[in-house]
């Protein structure tokens, strides 16, 4: 088939006519369509140019007349076009142009597809499409991209002063900024994003430095959070999605980074005043507005620990100069119960922000945590925190406590007790000012409830790990134990009749490991007093042999009858009272010495036990000289002229301050924890440098109390003295253990 | 000695005195140096000691002139009479070091062992070799190495036998007759607050880390590292220096001369 040779000028002409006839259309002007005919004819006759041979091939020269052809009709309609108009009409116009080239581009890579096949396949040249949009950026894009720009950000800022904007139009242009890059990213990003950018911060940086000057903290957070919040719409509505992130970040930076410290050290409405005023909102609106800026969340929780402290300290030296201007020991002790329900109270508030306001964050409940770890271990009037605690518990599992509470709220009261705990760093006196309440409540039958007792217990054994309870455990278990063993000894002495000790005996049986060490008193036992030993010592002898008993007196109590003048009265008093009652059955009057050789007991005892029962509310034994101190040249009788007008009275004796004591041991066990702490890491790491050798005896200790470096450094030479470490010979901050 | 011109006659002598060797090992040390007096002394001293031949006939004379009549050992009359034999005074700390030779487990005594190895070790088989190689003995004070081993020996040397740690008082004199041999601008203070605060016996690692301190920390504790591993009894002894302004932003304040 003869395909009749298609001319150059012939070709060429047919190509113009076809552009010319796109460019009316897109142009507006009256031009019909293509119909299928003269869309065939062209794309035929291209086809067919195509493929001839030379020397008729003029493929080259139709790409050419092409590119001329789309380079004219830029520079000569479509570029004056666009540069006639200004600002937002400007924009109107590029849009449109470049929607309009895009179709072209579209209509003509049809129509001469061939061409773009043939020609790309041959000679790797860009496609017709990819011309046509090189000359579109490079003639018309870098001519006007800058006041393009310019006009886009113009109209931004007018939105964010209030105005109402053509956000379709925008939208289009910037997606013309990005479809011009023509696969990367970089005109969007150099030639408008970067310069939004810093005129967004340069906006917000003005508007910034007047509201922190004008607005109070949270009018200024209302402010910044609405502003955000537009800038984020923003990128829904038009701007392209990369730029939310630095977007948001320059407007953070100028709103809430440069000015961060004088917008939460504001005088009347800073961090500080809201966390005063409880406002809660504004506060939480902190929290979501500095949630991304690490540095000032940073200092918002710092405000925040700050608070709490001050609160928390205020709170002690309230309790602190309650203590100190009252007298008498009982206010005091009604002060310290305050505190501690206080700073429950304190506690569980500042809970509630942290998970309500700060949403939980780990650095606010590290702020809490370090806030409660200073006021916790404050000390109130010669009082610890941990002994605090202590008393408190007492008052609220003792029978005569001050907190009347019902069931639940004796839990919750327990469970925030065990709470606290965690915060005081000597948890190893609260167990020993415990352990020696325990055995109070329980010896002195003083406990309200059992189930009390061991609710604590176990919440306690949750906490701080069964170590720390076993001890108070078998105290609770030693008194059921005690129990079923007085049963016992009461079928003992019923089936024996040689058994007789005179006087009804209760003995309670105590597991010395469990207890807190006691003072074994040499006291001389009153006759009567001796037999119940020696039967009882009888009967625990076929229970159990190899058990050697050991009789705490101190913890007695002993119902003696006093026949006094008026009427009998039941005295219900320690046993070491009793022993000094007992003596005035053989004499009549007793000197202070007499009696100190009769019972064999030291001067401090002896002084508080004759106080107890002649200077104080009852008066049991007279006294010569009358005075209100007991010397020991003082003379006492037998009172029979006492009487009170109940039947059955409790001589109390107060009891000796223990608290020397509790430090005193708990110093010791110390001792012992330290060296067994040192003795442990050694063994498992052989050779240690003593920083490190320190630190790693602080943090296995910690979890009971926090010591004192010197006392660390005076176990490891006492350890070098034993010869379980020497120092390394060429290093002496290095240790090795000797096995 | 008649071959030589004066000037290396003179140094053949000043280096007999000092290190107590023969004139030959002199010359030999000083020839090998190329007559530099500082170079012999390190050439002497890093070759082992030439143990001359001991005869030990003479060394049980001498062992029989100062043992105790009832026991055999030499006890606190014997060395009296020996510190007179040689001329010096019994509190001279050379006699530590003779001790120290000896491995004397104990002070005020030697036993017959002992005082054999010590003599043996220093090449002594008479009294006139031994009051030679007392100026010998001195110069081994002076050896940074060497007294670092006296020092050490000397705490167990001087406490009581069975005890873990030092008296005191002991502890006290014989850091006072130490430092008088390696100054230490300190050891008064030291023994001060020693008396005015801890009055309890030393303990062994105190004894031997009291001298690093002296040795590496500077009088006014310029380099004192609080947070290292020194001895507690250290730690206080600084405390107290500063406490009672005698180390006053770090210049030792001098109170000899504040009276």
């Amino acid at each position: 088939m003869n395909r009749k040779i298609i001319g150059l000028e012939e070709g060429l002409g047919y190509m113009q006519d076809g552009i010319t006839k796109i460019e009316r259309i897109l142009e507006g002007r009256p031009e019909p369509p293509f119909n299928s005919e003269e869309y065939m004819k062209l794309y035929t006759t291209i086809y067919n140019m195509c493929l001839q041979t030379p020397p008729d091939d003029h493929t080259q020269q139709l790409y050419d007349k092409y590119r001329q052809a789309i380079q004219g009709y830029i520079t000569s309609t479509v570029l004056p076009s666009i540069r006639a108009k200004h600002d937002e009409f400007m924009l109107k116009e590029l849009v449109k142009r470049w929607a309009n080239h895009k179709v072209m581009l579209r209509w003509l890579s049809h129509l001469f597809y061939y061409l773009d096949r043939h020609l790309i396949a041959c000679r790797s040249l860009p496609s017709l499409k990819e011309v046509g949009l090189l000359y579109f950026r490079d003639l018309v894009y870098r001519d006007v991209h800058v006041k393009v720009r310019d006009a886009v950000i113009t109209l931004i800022d007018k939105e964010r002063e209030g105005e109402q904007v053509d956000r379709a139009l925008l939208k289009n242009v910037l997606d013309f900024f990005v479809e011009i890059g023509m696969g990367q990213m970089n005109r969007y990003e150099e030639d408008f994003e970067a310069h939004m950018l810093q005129d967004t911060g340069a906006y917000y940086s003005r508007k910034a430095s007047n509201w922190i000057l004008e607005d109070s903290c949270p009018d200024y957070m209302l402010k910044s959070e609405e502003c955000l919040k537009k800038e984020r719409d923003r990128v829904g509505h038009y701007l392209h999605s990369s730029s939310e992130t630095k977007l948001s970040e320059r407007a953070q930076h100028e709103l809430l980074v440069t000015h961060v410290n004088q917008l939460l050290d504001k005088e009347h409405s800073g961090c500080r005043v809201l966390l005063r005023d409880d406002k809660v909102e504004d506060l939480s609106r902190m929290y979501r507005l500095y949630s991304k800026i690490p540095l000032g969340l940073k200092l918002v929780a710092d405000i925040f620990k700050q608070h709490i402290t001050a609160e928390g300290i205020a709170l002690v030296q309230q309790a602190e100069d309650a203590a100190s201007s009252k007298a008498s020991n009982a206010a005091a002790g009604v002060q310290e119960q305050v505190l501690i329900r206080k700073i429950i109270e304190l506690h569980d508030k500042y809970v509630e922000y942290v998970t309500d306001c700060f949403e939980n964050h780990a650095l606010f409940h590290k702020a809490l945590e370090e806030a409660f770890e200073v006021v916790c271990n404050e000390t109130v009037a010669g009082s610890s925190s941990a002994e605090l605690l202590t008393t408190f518990c007492d008052n609220v599992l003792k029978k005569s406590g001050s907190e009347k509470l019902s069931d639940e709220a004796i839990e919750e009261t327990l469970e925030k007790v065990v709470k606290l705990l965690a915060y005081i760093s000597d948890k190893d006196l609260f167990a020993e000012f415990y352990r020696k309440r325990l055995a109070r409540r329980l010896l002195f039958d003083r406990s309200a409830n059992d189930d009390r007792e061991r609710s604590i217990l176990t919440k306690l054994k949750q906490q701080r790990g069964g170590q720390f309870t076993s001890k108070m455990e078998g105290m609770v278990t030693d008194l059921t134990l005690a129990r079923e063993n007085q049963a016992n000894f009461e079928d003992y002495l019923r089936s024996n009749s040689a058994a007789r000790p005179g006087i009804d005996l209760t003995v309670t049986v105590l597991t010395t490991g469990f207890w807190p060490s006691y003072k074994s008193s040499d006291l001389n036992l009153p006759a009567e007093m001796v037999k119940c030993v020696e039967v009882f010592k009888g009967f625990y002898e076929t229970k159990t042999k190899h058990r050697k008993l050991t009789w705490i007196y101190s913890l007695g109590t002993c119902h003696i009858s006093g026949k006094f003048e008026q009427k009998t009265i039941e005295l219900i008093v320690s046993t070491y009272q009793a022993a000094v009652l007992l003596l005035f059955n053989a004499s009549d009057r007793l000197s202070y010495s007499e009696i100190m050789a009769q019972l064999n007991l030291t001067h401090d005892d002896l002084v508080r036990l004759l106080h107890s029962l002649s200077c104080a509310k009852y008066q049991i034994l007279s006294k010569e000289p009358n005075t209100k101190t007991i010397s020991q040249s003082d003379y006492f009788k037998f009172n029979s002229k006492f009487t009170d007008k109940l039947r059955r009275i409790k001589i109390p004796l107060p009891p000796v301050d223990e608290r020397k004591q509790v430090v005193d041991d708990v110093g010791k066990q110390r001792r012992y924890a330290i060296d067994a702490a040192i003795v442990r890491v050694m063994k498992s790491r052989k050779v240690l440098g003593y920083q490190q050798l320190v630190s790693e005896c602080v943090e296995q200790l910690s979890r009971m109390f926090k010591p004192d470096i010197k006392a660390i450094k005076k176990q490891i030479e006492d350890l070098i003295t034993r010869e379980y470490l020497e120092r390394d010979k060429e290093n002496a901050n290095m240790f090795k253990y000797l096995a | 000695m008649h071959k030589l011109g004066r000037g290396h006659r003179d140094k053949v002598q000043q280096f007999m005195t000092i290190t107590g060797a023969s004139e030959k090992i002199a010359l030999q040390a000083l020839k090998a140096s190329d007559w530099h007096l500082e170079g012999a002394f390190d050439v002497f001293y890093s070759q082992p000691q030439i143990k001359s031949y001991t005869d030990t006939r003479h060394l049980e004379e001498l062992y029989n002139r100062y043992k105790d009549p009832y026991t055999d050992m030499i006890l606190a009359d014997g060395i009296t009479l020996l510190c007179n034999d040689l001329q010096v005074d019994p509190q001279d700390i050379v006699m530590l070091v003779v001790s120290w030779h000896m491995k004397a487990s104990t002070m005020c005594e030697y036993s017959k062992q002992e005082f054999f190895i010590g003599l043996q070790a220093l090449g002594i088989d008479s009294l006139e070799k031994f009051r030679e190689r007392i100026s010998f003995m001195r110069s081994e004070l002076k050896d940074e190495q060497k007294f670092r081993e006296i020092y050490n020996f000397a705490f167990g040397w001087a406490k009581e036998k069975g005890q873990k740690s030092l008296a005191l008082d002991t502890a006290i004199g014989m850091w006072q007759l130490l430092f008088a041999e390696k100054q230490w601008p300190l050891v008064d203070h030291w023994c001060q607050f020693l008396q005015a605060r801890h009055n309890k016996a030393i303990s062994r690692d105190t004894w031997s880390q009291l001298l690093e301190f002296a040795r590496t920390v500077d009088p006014a504790l310029s380099n004192y590292d609080a947070e290292g591993a020194w001895p507690y009894l250290i730690d206080e002894f600084v405390e107290y220096l500063n406490e009672n302004g005698i180390i006053q932003n770090s210049q030792l304040t001098d109170w000899s001369q504040k009276r």
